[in-house]
């Protein structure tokens, strides 16, 4: 029986291994549905062997702490994920809001091309009529208003961007901020041996929101994460946060600037400010800059074809168009005050011979190599091209971030059915168990009456 | 009673004695068994307990018939030195089974507060899948 004390002690502590079990299982439980909980799975060792009198005795089992179940290479490509996927919405979202200037409802450029081309060609066959000049020139201000329509919805969603720059730049530094102050939470706990399972869920889902925010980069180190910017540019060291900062900049939109003063605006990747980054200053100037060549090189030839001929009164054609900024052509494009159609190609009455040239405008190759309505076109394409890129591209990360999250969530799944199993088992173990208690019990007292009955 | 009886009567002190250890030794296999979380171990340890409880039971009762032959109670001093061990057997296997009595009362406590939690959360978890679903809680360390 040298097994007593030795099976006492192993019961004492299986009881609070017990316990322990019983809390981690139920915060297991309790925090199911709450999102980014990760499971905690209570450690057991087995307790030191003693000897006793040479004899070997096992020590039972130690509860020796609580350890969540993370997978910290998955955590990355999820943040990862995360953040290139709300780059992408960000875009879409822009996208699909550039998108409406370029439809074909009636007020887009392609119409206002199309309108304008046929008021040039009924005025080739009544040249004379001045009601039908009068149409040339309506037409031309609706094909002006439809270039600076296109070209101002372009800058109002650039400006959208640039102010979720700003926006977005204040929800990282109040992110970083939080995952500083949990980091020094957590070194603490961990120092003095407690379980931080708790304040890291809670540093995780920060950090993934800061990887909506923005494409991040994470090391681990013993005072905690550190996490960078995409360039290396420091966000979180420790339980240190370094705020990043906008200014405006020589072009009018706001730059990211970091903690050391450097502009790091063009070094950004990923998340709504890489997103919006990406919108405001590559995605809208390319629409933007084949618009005012458009704008530019048609009113420059039209202009041209119209020096090449005269007025019904007589004199030179002047300029139908005026752009006041080449750079911003397409908003600052307009029919010139009092501009008059250079029907004549001699100045005598009733001459239409310069329509044509006018007409030609529209149908010749413009210096970019397209007429005018192929390169609208073109610009059509490519931003609706982009926008379904952008949605398709959602949604075949969407899918992978899915992908990613089941992995997750089967390592912190609870498996309910085999749980129940094993303690249904147990219970009925247990219960039987418990009747072999109560006959030694009764035994106890018949093996004493044993003694009496052994004395008379 | 005659020499045979007394024998007889020995004999079954003996194996009385024996099956007290077997006992104790079965409790301790049992706490082992749950402190292990080895659920097999104690199922087969309280089943060798039930037979042994059952065996006990029997030979207690046998073994606490008046002994009316006088010629017993004068060869006694074998019966004594062995109802001694009987005793002591007995107060160890009473000792070793309260505290199998807690641990018990305490883990029933704690498998049934389980049950009752994963009944309660029946079909509201959306439960993983994948092949790391080999991860086990808890269950087996309660």
């Amino acid at each position: 029986m040298g097994g007593l004390s030795a099976s006492l002690l192993i019961g004492v502590q299986a009881l609070e291994a017990n316990q322990g079990a019983l809390n981690a299982t139920s915060n297991n439980i309790a925090n199911a549905n709450t999102p980014g909980y990760t499971r905690e799975v209570p450690q057991f060792t087995e307790a030191t062997v003693s000897d006793v009198n040479g004899e070997v005795l096992g020590g039972g089992v130690e509860l020796t702490g609580l350890q969540s179940v993370r997978d910290e290479l998955l955590n990355m490509q999820i943040d990862q994920q995360t953040s290139a996927q709300s780059s992408v919405d960000t875009q879409s979202t822009s996208l699909q809001q550039a998108q409406t200037y370029f439809t074909t409802t009636g007020g887009d450029i392609a119409s206002a091309l199309s309108s304008f081309s046929s008021s040039l060609a009924e005025l080739s066959a009544n040249s004379s009529s001045t009601a039908e000049q009068q149409t040339v020139v309506s037409s031309g201000q609706d094909l002006a208003e439809a270039f600076n329509t296109a070209a101002n919805g372009l800058t109002t969603v650039q400006s959208a961007a640039d102010t979720q720059v700003t926006q977005t730049v204040a929800q990282i530094n109040t992110l970083t901020a939080q995952i500083a102050s949990l980091n020094g939470q957590l070194w603490q706990l961990q120092a003095s041996g407690q379980d931080g399972g708790t304040v890291e869920d809670q540093r995780d889902q920060d950090v993934q929101q800061l990887s909506q925010l923005t494409g991040i980069s994470i090391t681990q180190s013993n005072t905690g994460e550190t996490i960078t910017t995409a360039n290396g540019s420091p966000l979180v060291m420790g339980s240190q946060s370094f705020s990043l900062q906008t200014a405006t900049g020589s072009n009018g939109t706001q730059q990211v600037i970091d903690s050391s003063g450097n502009n790091i605006t063009s070094s950004i990747q990923g998340g709504q400010l890489g997103g919006a980054i990406e919108i405001r200053d590559q995605t809208i100037p390319s629409y933007l800059s084949q618009l005012n060549t458009l704008a530019s090189q048609f009113s420059t030839a039209f202009n041209a074809a119209q020096a090449q001929g005269y007025t019904s009164s007589g004199a030179q054609g002047g300029n139908f168009f005026t752009v006041t900024s080449a750079a911003n052509a397409a908003s600052t494009i307009s029919v010139s005050n009092s501009a008059q159609v250079a029907v004549s190609s001699d100045g005598s009455s009733g001459s239409n011979g310069n329509v044509a040239n006018l007409s030609a405008t529209l149908t010749n190759k413009l210096p970019s190599g397209q007429t005018a309505a192929d390169a609208y076109a073109s610009l059509v394409y490519q931003v609706g091209n982009d926008t379904s890129t952008a949605s398709s591209n959602s949604t075949a990360i969407g899918d992978n971030l899915l992908s990613l999250t089941n992995q997750q969530s089967a390592i912190s799944g609870v498996n309910i059915d085999e749980e129940t199993t094993n303690l249904i088992k147990y219970q009925t173990a247990y219960e039987a168990a418990a009747r072999i208690v109560s006959t030694v019990q009764a035994l106890g007292t018949v093996t004493l009456d044993m003694g009496s009955t052994q004395s008379y | 009673m005659n020499s045979t009886g007394v024998q007889d009567r020995n004999g079954k002190l003996v194996e009385y004695l024996e099956l007290l250890r077997s006992l104790a030794q079965e409790l301790e296999r049992s706490m082992q068994a749950i402190s292990q979380n080895s659920l097999s171990p104690l199922e087969d340890s309280v089943a060798n307990q039930q037979v042994l409880a059952t065996r006990l039971h029997e030979l207690a009762n046998d073994l606490s018939e008046p002994v009316e032959d006088r010629s017993v109670a004068s060869s006694g001093g074998g019966d004594e030195g062995l109802m001694r061990e009987i005793h002591g057997a007995s107060k160890t296997l009473q000792a070793l089974n309260q505290r199998y009595a807690a641990l018990l009362k305490l883990s029933s406590h704690s498998v049934g507060l389980m049950v009752s939690l994963f009944s309660s959360f029946r079909g509201q978890i959306q439960e993983g899948t994948g092949p790391r679903l080999e991860h086990q809680t808890w269950s087996c360390q309660v």
